[in-house]
């Protein structure tokens, strides 16, 4: 079964006021674990309110989110009767069976957050503490861990992301943008989520900072397993990192499928004024021009590869 | 165009919407005047009927403006209590225990509540539902200029009081932002002791300081960058202007009042005294 599900959801901002916006419109989307989904789209379409809902921040206006199988956002009603016959709760009476079940929906929305780790659009403005160890450690710290697991986990995400031993004493307000955004994506890693949903977060860096964070971000989900969620506005970037690609356009998705399945459709991501990668420009102008690589190119390493083959070939002509 | 949402201003395409806000800040104090000038039961209905016909004119859904009298109810239920109870007259309703109730008691009350609701319901339909707060400082300024000879440096307050505005939905947004951040990374607003909460909003306050500086010193920036150096000599993109319909609009208010006036004078049912 897909890891997250959603199923027919809609979300409406400002509703039953003259400024009510659609921010997603039926959207029903299964997205696979223990690999990383791109989300690629135009400013607007919808995917950061999309990316919000995953964690529960924001509820669905209509539709339901499933994670493994199970609505996050449901309630003691929604579940009482289904729960009602489960081995643990069969024998109580009615009265402590609710409370029991209560109780148990309470823990697993506070838990919610450390499953699901949302990195939000730039979010180097969510550093406060006096060093970055004491940030990274912040959500550790609210999951009520030891110290000593603290410390071993908030050193773990600082390497993931490339954060040197001599910054972690540093303030974080002393750090370049590149720095901050790191530490606040370790922040996040530092709760070791079984899904990483990370929103556009290589935006306004340089191409330096931008391998940083996204090599940190397949580090983690080859180590550790997990499913991650990208959401990106650079096909260059989707196509290198990304094993399934989800285009959205107002407030809709517009295609889903694995990324060869995605790029296939070049012309109608161009449409919708996506810029595909550019080497994959590249080889179809090649191919155009008559020289035979291949059409599934989407990284400058499998066009120097597809060309290295092209260049043997003749040579053995 | 999330900005403008904040305050009360309600957009529509109305008669009301479009009037001077200059005129709509004068028209606004005359009808506070005038709630306060009503006397007698015709002049009340009066009063009733001009509520009803604002709303109209301003196109704005009566649903929309009850919500701004919801907030006062407390206050109108405890005058009209006090007005029953403690007024004397000489009509005597009821009598129990040490109570006792006279018709001009009820009378009063009534005209109690009818006084605030439609002070209310009339400054929101004239004012804040119908104008941008935007607009309305620049018809304070505009109002408040004639001060300028005194040395009073209206146009900084203007200046202060649109920035304010303007900035105000900004840091609503960064606040919402922020704490949506920190929950993601499980901070807790609302439960725990009262020392607890108040430390849990060390994550936002910290954050939205520094952005809410940060903003500052790059919109002194930006302003010293266009050769911003005051009011004198700037001229506006939107200049105020008077039209007839606005000066139509002030004459029916001043009539209105002075019919008021007149209907006090009606000896109908009952007349304060
Ligand atoms: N807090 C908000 N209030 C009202 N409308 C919003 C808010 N946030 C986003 N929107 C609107 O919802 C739509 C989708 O926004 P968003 O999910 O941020 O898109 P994306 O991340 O793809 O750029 C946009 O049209 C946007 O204007
Ligand atoms: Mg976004």
């Amino acid at each position: 079964m897909d890891k997250i599900i959603l199923d027919h959801v809609s979300y409406i901002y400002s509703a039953g006021t003259p400024f009510e916006q659609k921010a997603l419109d039926d959207i029903c989307l299964g997205i696979r674990g223990g690999c990383i989904t791109g989300i690629i789209g135009h400013t607007g379409s919808g995917k950061s309110t999309m990316m919000q809902m995953l964690n529960g921040l924001a509820k669905p206006t209509f539709g339901k989110v499933l994670l493994d199988g199970y609505d996050i956002n449901s309630t003691m009603e929604d579940v009482f009767e289904e729960w009602r016959i489960l081995p643990e709760y069969a024998s109580l009476s009615d009265r402590k069976a609710k409370k029991a079940i209560g109780a148990e929906i309470k823990k697993r929305k506070a838990g919610l957050c450390f499953r699901v780790g949302l990195v939000m659009q730039y979010p180097e403005y969510q550093l406060f503490e006096e060093t970055v160890f004491r940030d990274i450690a912040f959500g550790p710290r609210n999951m009520g861990l030891s110290e000593e697991e603290i410390r071993e986990r908030v050193l773990e995400a600082a390497v993931f992301t490339d954060i040197g031993a001599e910054l972690l004493d540093k303030s974080p307000f002393d750090l370049s943008g590149g720095q901050k955004r790191r530490v606040a994506l370790a922040g996040v890693i530092a709760m070791r989520p079984e899904v990483l949903v990370l929103d556009e977060p290589a935006a306004g860096l340089d191409p330096l900072g931008r391998s940083f964070i996204f090599d940190g971000i397949r580090d983690y989900q080859r180590k550790t397993g997990s499913t991650v969620l990208i959401v990106s506005h650079s096909m260059e970037d989707m196509a290198r990192y990304c094993d399934d690609v989800i285009v959205m356009s107002g407030a809709r998705v517009l295609r889903k499928g694995s990324r060869e399945e995605v790029f296939a459709h070049v012309e109608e991501l161009a449409r919708t004024g996506l810029d595909i990668p550019q080497i994959t420009r590249v080889m179809a102008s090649l191919r155009e021009r008559g020289v035979p690589v291949p059409k599934n190119i989407y990284t400058v390493e499998e066009a120097v590869s597809a060309l290295k083959a092209v260049f043997a070939e003749e040579g053995t002509k | 165009m999330k900005g403008i949402s904040f305050g009360q201003y309600y957009p529509a395409d109305s008669v009301i919407h479009r009037l001077d806000p200059r005129i709509k800040i004068i028209m606004t104090i005359l009808y506070i005047i005038c709630t306060f000038l009503c006397k007698s039961v015709t002049s009340f209905a009066v009063l009733v009927l001009s509520v009803i016909a604002l709303i109209m004119f301003s196109r704005i859904p009566v649903r929309v403006v009850l919500r701004s009298v919801r907030p006062l109810l407390i206050i109108i239920a405890f005058t009209f209590v006090i007005n029953i109870f403690w007024s004397t007259g000489e009509q005597l309703l009821v009598e129990f225990w040490i109570f006792r109730i006279y018709a001009e008691g009820v009378w009063n009350a009534v005209f109690m509540f009818l006084r605030i609701f439609a002070l209310v319901t009339g400054t929101g339909v004239l004012l804040t539902y119908t104008t941008t707060p935007m607009d309305l400082t620049d018809a304070l300024e505009s109002l408040l200029s004639p001060l300028k000879k005194l040395h009073v440096p209206v146009h900084v307050f203007a200046m202060m009081m649109s920035i304010t505005l303007r900035f105000i939905p900004t840091l609503t947004e960064e606040t919402e932002k922020i704490m949506n951040a920190q929950k993601a990374r499980g901070a807790d607003f609302t439960s725990g002791s009262l020392i607890r909460r108040a430390k849990s909003l060390i994550p936002i306050l910290i954050p939205l300081f520094v952005s809410a500086i940060n903003r500052a010193l790059e919109l002194a920036n930006a302003m010293e960058c266009r050769c911003y150096h005051g009011g004198d000599g700037r001229t506006r993109l939107n200049v105020l202007k008077c039209h007839t319909k606005d000066m139509v609009a002030a004459i029916l208010m001043i009539v209105f009042g002075v019919g008021l006036v007149f209907l006090n004078f009606v000896p109908f049912i009952y007349v304060m005294k």
